[in-house]
């Protein structure tokens, strides 16, 4: 009875969207770095922390406001203990421990084993209390117990608890216990020294009535203070045998000091490239709308240039002189694979949202068609323009799904009909399109806001502007109607084609957002 | 009047720039290297070999290159510009295109000599930017360009005296009288003008004013016929 009560009980939990939901966001809250209100979470966290500690300290010598006592005491610590159960809670899932156990068992024919599930859960979740930072969350809460005074330095574990909300200190840790190894052999190496020096420092110099060493404890102390090159001098050997030992502990000092600094340096050096990854890949994922851009040969150099004026834009290129090249020419880049699925993993974008369009700009139609295909893999609707640099491979790039070719043998074909053709309008046009000249053709989409004010084209009012409006292209029937008649209704998302000084191209669309009334 | 298109270089750009000016042209010769390796679609043109060394002796009997226009595209720069050179000391006045791969190849080219230099890479990256940015702007500019719809763009000389009356550009309204749009006006020392610039506005239309105008067919055809001849209609 209570067996099937229990498995009828996980699988409503695991089936009922408001517990998964409300699971998922505790879950993204506590744990997931890339939830976006997690930083809020992990702010107010530290700032009650940091709330504790001042009290601790003005309580040392000073009366502190009953109040703010109520608030470290417990209302501080109720949020604690809420924040350790909650963590305890996502820390696995009970429902899924149970529905696998009842599965396992159905599948080979037995009743459901309790007694397993039951072992199974305490287990994970015993795992998750006996982490050390589980441990730490408990401790924090200990002060609530303000009776016991003692207890009340437990508030600085709630100091160790900075370490789970600030990433900067993850990383140091992380970074570290990669020298885990060199760490533990120094650590030895330290301790037999600390160890035979206090040892003979303590036989050298404790029956000596003139030396300030009398107790094995001050031989530690001194030893530890000597071989960690500090050196109070509030205790020195007087004996010739001790003040030996100390020039080995001294000696030997100089040693552990030097290989702990060299230890965190050399790690710290080793994963520089990984830290600024993973800070470059956190930029990335807060970006809200980019390009990518695969391969920086020297068309992707000038595009990237031209794009990066209104645009974000990251870089791909998995041979290093050019991603070197591009980090020095001031943009993001990833020495990463853009033919590779695991690249895009790692870059944690969401393909449909946040990329605008991917760029396969190598100079190479191979690398170009592999890219193609594995962006095209992983996404089918994301824009993808490839350069073509040998038309036999067109359809090849076509097959791979790339949505626009450029051929620049074609362009410069067709530059040269038009600049014998008609080298005044070549001219003209090509001015108007040069980023050095004032005027510009630029287009204006037409929005909600600019209908309600601009329902015809007569009611424009470019010619006060300075403006040639060219045509309207309209969005729904995919046509440009040019020159077009004043009479023309205006829709959402038709956009205008207009010809004049940037300036006043701004000044004309800020008046058009702007109301008339 | 230009009559023929002289090629120097037997590539995938020689191809295309073929396709596009043979209707342009009654001739159009390539010249290739001896060392060039044979291309059958090139060969449905006039081939002709030459060689760096040349000293255009043979090039000058052959081809009236008054009425020529030519076009060096050999794939490497360094040849490439020393073939425009070449050309530009035998010829003063011959009108030679180059193609560049960058900004300092198509300095060191116009330096050569070339009237009219087409950097690649600057123009590829150019539109791959345009084309993202402004999507509905470059397709309207490349279906006028590239002829891609019945929207041209054509330039049209002011010959008629008193058509405008001492008008500015800016006064007259173009595209409701005459159903085409005045982009910009080229004055007489050869600068041109976006209509509604200062420099237009203080410039009343005068006889010998190069329009640049975008338009229907029919329609430039019957400005032309307005402001072309010697009479305003």
């Amino acid at each position: 009875m209570i067996r099937s009560l229990i498995i009828d009980w996980a699988y409503f939990l695991s089936t009922s969207h408001n517990y998964q939901a409300t699971k998922r966001f505790f879950y993204n809250l506590l744990e997931n770095d890339k939830y976006r209100f997690k930083k809020y979470f992990d702010i107010l966290m530290i700032t009650l922390i940091m709330i504790s500690v001042v009290i601790l300290i003005r309580e040392v010598k000073s009366h502190v406001n009953d109040f703010l006592l109520f608030f470290n005491n417990f209302v501080i610590s109720i949020i604690f203990l809420i924040e350790y159960l909650l963590r305890l809670w996502v820390s696995g899932s009970v429902t899924e421990i149970i529905i696998k156990q009842n599965d396992y068992d159905t599948m080979l024919g037995q009743d459901f084993n309790l007694f397993k599930a039951t072992r199974k859960v305490l287990r994970a979740k015993l795992s998750y209390i006996s982490s050390p930072r589980a441990i730490i969350d408990l401790l924090a809460i200990i002060p609530f117990f303000h009776q016991l005074r003692l207890l009340r330095i437990f508030i600085l574990f709630r100091v160790f608890k900075l370490f789970r909300y600030a990433r900067s200190f993850q990383t140091f840790s992380s970074v570290l216990s990669t020298k885990k190894f060199e760490f533990l052999t120094l650590g030895m190496f330290a301790s037999i020294v600390i160890f035979v020096s206090s040892v003979l420092i303590y036989v050298m110099e404790a029956n000596n009535p003139d030396s300030p060493i009398d107790t094995l404890y001050e031989a530690v102390y001194w030893s530890i203070v000597t071989i960690s090159t500090v050196g109070y001098g509030d205790m020195t050997p007087v004996t010739d045998e001790g003040r030996l030992v100390a020039m080995v502990v001294i000696t030997a000092g100089i040693a552990v000091l030097a290989f702990t600094t060299s230890l965190v340096v050399s790690a710290f050096t080793e994963k520089l490239d990984e830290i600024k990854e993973t800070k470059s890949i956190d930029d990335i994922r807060k970006l809200k709308k980019f390009y990518i851009v695969c391969g920086y040969d020297n068309i992707a150099r000038e595009v990237v240039k031209k794009l990066s004026i209104k645009n974000d834009i990251i870089i791909l290129d998995e041979d290093s002189t050019r991603a070197g090249i591009a980090h020095k020419d001031g943009y993001k880049v990833l020495n990463y694979n853009p033919g590779s699925v695991e690249s895009y993993k790692k870059l944690h974008v969401d393909m449909q949202t946040q990329v605008k369009a991917i760029l396969c700009l190598r100079e190479s139609d191979v690398a170009n068609v592999y890219t193609s295909l594995t962006v095209r893999s992983i996404n089918k609707d994301v824009y993808i323009l490839s350069l073509l640099m040998n038309d036999i491979n067109r359809k090849k790039l076509l097959f791979a799904g790339v949505n626009e070719i450029l051929y620049p043998k074609e362009l410069v074909g067709l530059i040269a009909k038009e600049f014998v053709g008609k080298p005044v309008a070549f001219e003209a046009i090509h001015g108007l399109r040069s980023e050095y000249s004032n005027i510009n053709i630029e287009e204006i989409v037409i929005t909600e806001r600019m209908l309600s004010n601009f329902a015809l084209v007569s009611e424009l009012n470019n010619i006060k502007y300075r403006l040639v409006l060219l045509g309207v292209y309209k969005n729904n029937i995919k046509r440009f109607y040019f020159n077009p008649i004043d009479s023309t209704i205006l829709e959402q998302g038709d956009y205008l084609v207009l010809i004049g000084n940037s300036v006043f191209i701004q000044e004309f669309e800020k008046y058009l957002h702007k109301s008339r009334k | 009047m230009k009559v023929s298109a002289l090629i120097f270089g037997y590539n995938d750009y020689t191809l295309q720039i073929a396709k596009n000016v043979v209707h342009k042209y009654q001739n159009i010769t390539i010249f290739k290297l001896e060392t060039d390796p044979l291309r059958g679609e090139l060969e449905e043109y006039d081939v002709e070999l030459f060689d760096l060394s040349d000293e255009w002796t043979s090039l000058e009997q052959k081809h009236d290159l008054e009425k020529s226009i030519v076009f060096c595209v050999l794939e490497d720069i360094a040849e490439n510009i020393f073939l425009t050179i070449s050309l530009r000391a035998s010829f003063e006045n011959l009108t030679i295109i180059g193609l560049s791969n960058n900004k300092e190849s198509a300095n060191k080219l116009l330096m050569a000599g070339a009237n009219k230099v087409i950097p690649i890479v600057q123009t590829t990256a150019s539109i791959i930017a345009e084309m993202l940015d402004k999507p509905i702007v470059t397709d309207v500019l490349h279906s006028i360009l590239y002829e891609k719809s019945d929207l041209k763009i054509a330039q049209i000389e002011v010959n008629a005296h008193d058509c405008f009356d001492g008008k500015y550009p800016a006064d007259i309204e173009w595209s409701r009288d005459h159903g085409i749009i005045v982009v910009s006006v080229m004055h007489a020392d050869g600068s041109s003008e976006f209509i509604y610039s200062s420099k237009s506005q203080h410039h009343p239309i005068e006889k010998g004013d190069v329009f640049v105008v975008v338009g229907y067919e029919n329609d430039i055809k019957n400005f032309e016929k307005l402001i072309g001849g010697e009479k305003c209609l």
